[in-house]
């Protein structure tokens, strides 16, 4: 009972550990997830389609970094937004939500690995990797900032954007092909599109904006622009591996 | 001064400032006057306002106001808004009664601002307990006016009556029991001298029905459940105790027809959403439009667009009325986009199906049979693994508002080309918690799909023109006798189309999505076009030339 008064006073709630964290504590709270919070962040947390709640996969929060900030977030919701709190719920059933919460992400200690990311990291520069993609702020703009990605993809996710990364390209990393009313053609990542503009970065990382009527045509390319020359085992191993301890730090 | 006709004819500006039962003030600005069922019947006759949710009593989002057309819409600039306090959904269609408007808030308030201005005159906020079960945010879309009482829903399922010259409250109904997963979201509608009003919370297992309350005292004249309990025709269609949870809630405003003296509701899904193993039959009245006694509230017909519904496609959308000729024959007519992605005309006279077609992507059926009931496909239920089905639980097009111009015919409706995977599961009935049966996602991002702004024409069901949406739109929409169709996209914009085209002819990117549907009104001889985008509410105006 320690814990409630801890919280009712507001004192180092960020030292309590969250006492439910046991496999079946998972499950009661991926059971409480589908019944109270699936109509606004979809069935599989990834975000809701009608009612805006937002992802809760990425593994990281936007209100809380701690386990016990988020069960302030849960019990209190979100102040002016629809997130309201689970004011009646039992405390257990918090920590429960919080525990299946801490599972989605799919992020892994990357010691547990095959792979090396000492090796990793040395093929990453090898292969040229940060001509696209930015870590910790140094790269290339062509492709997502990987300075956060273990928390965000599990290792298998990982294997699958090196060896298959056209399998789920996301909107925002579309190919758009413009070609403008005097014939000439301009490629790019979509950054943006909406019902009357377009908006893309091209090769040279230049931000470009098209009114649509003013185009000839837009053609989308679905495919990523990721190269796809084949890794060995060892060197996708060891990316996985590097890659997955990207967590926002600098170690 | 500008001229302000309606209906095709410019006619002097003295025109329209002598509406029944209104004195203008010596500067010729209108004056709040008391809102007389006549008025409510006779709204056609002052188009400078906006007396109730739908415009009319029609429901056919169509303003008679021709100021502002295809012709000078280039010349639209913003006026004024309104910024509300309360971060939420934005649901409102404001009220203009006399140069006085009146917007609802999220998530149960309501302020008075001057329709000229924006400038606030009160401000009501409800008190709300803790707790409250919403499923889908604290939406607030609107109020209804008898009188000078206005009347609104609250999220704790009361209905409320409001003095509209001071805030005032009058008085204050529990409409149900909202720890047990009832709420009010809806404006309610105004017939005669009664207040119809509806109800939300199918996703909880709630019993839906339509209520009827004393416009003067808030007394309750009756009840129409939208389950019916044993003994009662409809009850049969509900496997075991399945009806005492059926849902079928009720949560947007209806429509009235004088002649008949009909009401006319829809009915939403049954609960639990999508396991119908558990409530086995038709379950009447689920995603049904209702046909309702003015008097009585009994019902006099029903037509059930989604029979024994496992896709979460509530039958919340307007029922429009509108006359219509059929192979030579004037018809009074129901026009129904569905959130089922088919398109009905209804007589709504008796409930008989003329036809239907579908306006959007569909997978479910193979057509409709000669009673409008749909011949389903195999393997369109939900199941544990997944089933892959067109339309979205959202629907190819949902609660906002379609608008029908009586100009061309048309039924503008929005709509979206999309695929769900629907899920099922067991899930135990709990009072006052969330209770769905399964599940639903989208397998692809939404920019995947196609959105549209669709030009249906009534009689035909055929798509006369759309204009295409990028991601998509969950707006409603306005069409204006100056030729105009209102509407607007999630990713800001609000636009003007041409009604006979679909031609963009003016736009304005606003920054953030819309939740309600656009209304329109004139002040000082003025047009007005409104919209709430975002926590504001946009009110936009011809330049001076
Ligand atoms: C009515 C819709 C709704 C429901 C139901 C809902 N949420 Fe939310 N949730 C939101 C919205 C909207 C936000 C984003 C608020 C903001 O920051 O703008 C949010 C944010 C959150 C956040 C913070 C995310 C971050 O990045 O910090 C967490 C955690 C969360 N919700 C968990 C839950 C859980 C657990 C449940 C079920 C008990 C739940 N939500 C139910 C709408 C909802
Ligand atoms: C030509 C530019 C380019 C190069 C070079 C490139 N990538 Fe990518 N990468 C992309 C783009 C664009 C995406 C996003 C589209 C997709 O999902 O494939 C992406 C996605 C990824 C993702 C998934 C990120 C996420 O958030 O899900 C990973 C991991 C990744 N790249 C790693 C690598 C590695 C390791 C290399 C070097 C072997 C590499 N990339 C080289 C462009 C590039």
């Amino acid at each position: 009972m320690l814990l409630l008064v801890v919280f009712a006073t507001g004192v180092a709630a960020e030292e309590v550990e969250n006492p439910y964290s046991s496999a079946i504590d998972v499950r009661m709270g991926q059971r409480q997830f589908q019944s109270k919070c699936t109509s606004c962040h979809g069935v599989d947390a990834t975000g809701g389609e009608e009612a805006d709640g937002p992802d809760l996969t990425t593994g990281s929060f936007r209100h809380s970094t701690t386990d016990a900030g988020l069960f302030r977030v849960i019990r209190d919701g979100i102040e002016g937004t629809s997130m309201r709190g689970l004011r009646r719920a039992k405390d257990q059933e918090i920590w429960q939500l919080v525990t299946y919460l801490r599972t989605l992400s799919g992020a892994v200690d990357p010691a547990s690995l095959p792979g090396s990311m000492g090796a990793g990291r040395v093929a990453f520069e090898r292969l040229d990797c940060g001509r696209c993609h930015m870590v910790q702020g140094r790269g290339g703009r062509l492709g997502p900032d990987l300075s956060r990605v273990g928390d965000r993809r599990g290792p298998e996710e990982l294997a699958e954007a090196l060896t298959e990364p056209s399998a789920e390209v996301a909107p925002r990393w579309w190919t758009v092909r413009v070609t403008r009313a005097d014939g000439t053609v301009v490629e790019g990542l979509r950054m943006g599109e909406d019902t009357f503009n377009l908006r893309i970065m091209d090769g040279e990382e230049r931000l470009l904006s098209f009114a649509k009527t003013s185009l000839r045509s837009v053609e989308r390319i679905l495919e990523s622009t990721m190269p796809t020359e084949p890794l060995s085992g060892e060197e996708r191993d060891d990316l996985v591996a590097y890659l997955a301890s990207l967590r926002g730090d600098d170690s | 001064m500008r001229g302000l006709g309606w209906g095709g004819m410019i006619l002097p500006l003295v025109v329209a400032q002598a509406s029944p039962g209104q004195e203008p003030a010596a500067d010729g600005m209108p004056v709040l006057s008391p809102v007389t069922w006549e008025r409510l019947l006779n709204s056609d006759d002052e188009p400078h306002n906006w007396l109730m949710y739908h415009g009319a009593l029609d429901g056919q989002r169509f303003s008679r106001l021709d100021q502002i057309n295809r012709e000078n819409v280039g010349r639209l600039e913003l006026k004024w808004a309104h910024q509300i306090r309360q971060l939420d959904r934005n649901q409102t269609t404001p009220l203009v009664v006399d140069g006085v408007m009146f917007i609802t808030e999220s998530p149960s308030n309501v302020t008075a601002v001057d329709a000229a201005t924006g400038r606030a005159y009160w401000r009501y906020e409800h008190p709300l307990p803790d707790g409250i079960r919403l499923c889908c945010g604290r939406n607030n879309r609107g109020v209804a006016i008898l009188g000078e009482t206005l009347y609104m829903s609250t999220n704790d399922a009361h209905l409320v009556a409001i003095d509209a010259r001071s805030g005032s409250l009058l008085w204050d109904t529990e409409v149900a029991d909202h720890t047990k997963g009832y709420s009010k979201t809806a404006a309610p509608l105004v017939v005669g001298d009664t207040v119809v009003t509806g109800i939300a919370g199918g996703e909880f297992g709630i019993r839906g029905f339509i209520d009827g309350y004393d416009a003067a005292t808030g007394e309750r004249r009756w009840r129409t459940y939208t389950v019916p309990g044993p003994g009662e025709p409809g009850n049969e269609t509900w496997a075991g105790d399945s009806w005492r949870t059926g849902g079928a809630p009720t949560w947007l405003t209806g429509v009235y027809d004088p002649e008949l003296d009909l009401i006319y509701w829809g009915a939403g899904n049954p609960a639990p959403d999508w396991n119908g193993d558990v409530r086995l039959g038709d379950n009447l009245y689920s995603s049904s439009v209702l046909a309702l006694d003015r008097e009585t509230g009994k019902i006099v017909w029903h037509f059930q667009f989604t029979p024994h519904d496992v896709w979460d496609w509530d039958a919340i959308q307007v029922p429009v009325l509108a006359d219509v000729e059929l192979n030579g024959e004037l018809r009074k007519a129901m026009l129904w986009a569905n959130r089922n992605a088919f398109y009905y005309l209804l007589d709504r006279g008796s409930g008989q199906f003329l036809f239907g077609e579908p306006f959007a992507l569909q997978t479910w059926a193979n057509g409709l049979d000669e009673d409008g009931r749909p011949i389903l496909r195999e393997n369109v239920f939900p199941t544990t693994e997944g089933t892959r089905v067109a339309p979205i639980a959202g629907g190819a097009t949902n609660w906002w508002s379609p608008a029908y111009s009586p100009r061309t015919g048309f039924l503008y409706v929005n709509s979206f080309d999309a695929e769900g995977i629907y899920y099922q599961r067991d899930d135990e009935y709990e009072e006052g918690s969330i209770f769905l049966g399964g599940g639903h996602r989208m397998p692809l991002a939404a920019d995947h799909y196609k959105s549209a702004i669709r030009a249906i024409e009534a009689t035909t069901g055929e798509i006369r023109w759309e204009f295409p949406i990028t991601p998509r739109t969950r707006s409603g929409v306005l069409a204006t006798a100056g030729g105009l169709v209102w509407s607007a996209s999630v990713d800001g914009y609000f636009f003007a189309l041409d009604e006979e085209t679909g031609e963009p002819l003016w736009r304005m990117s606003l920054g953030a999505a819309p939740h309600a549907s656009p209304m329109s009104y004139a002040v000082g001889g003025e047009q007005r076009i409104v919209v709430a985008m975002g926590n504001v509410v946009f009110v936009f105006g011809l330049a001076e030339e």
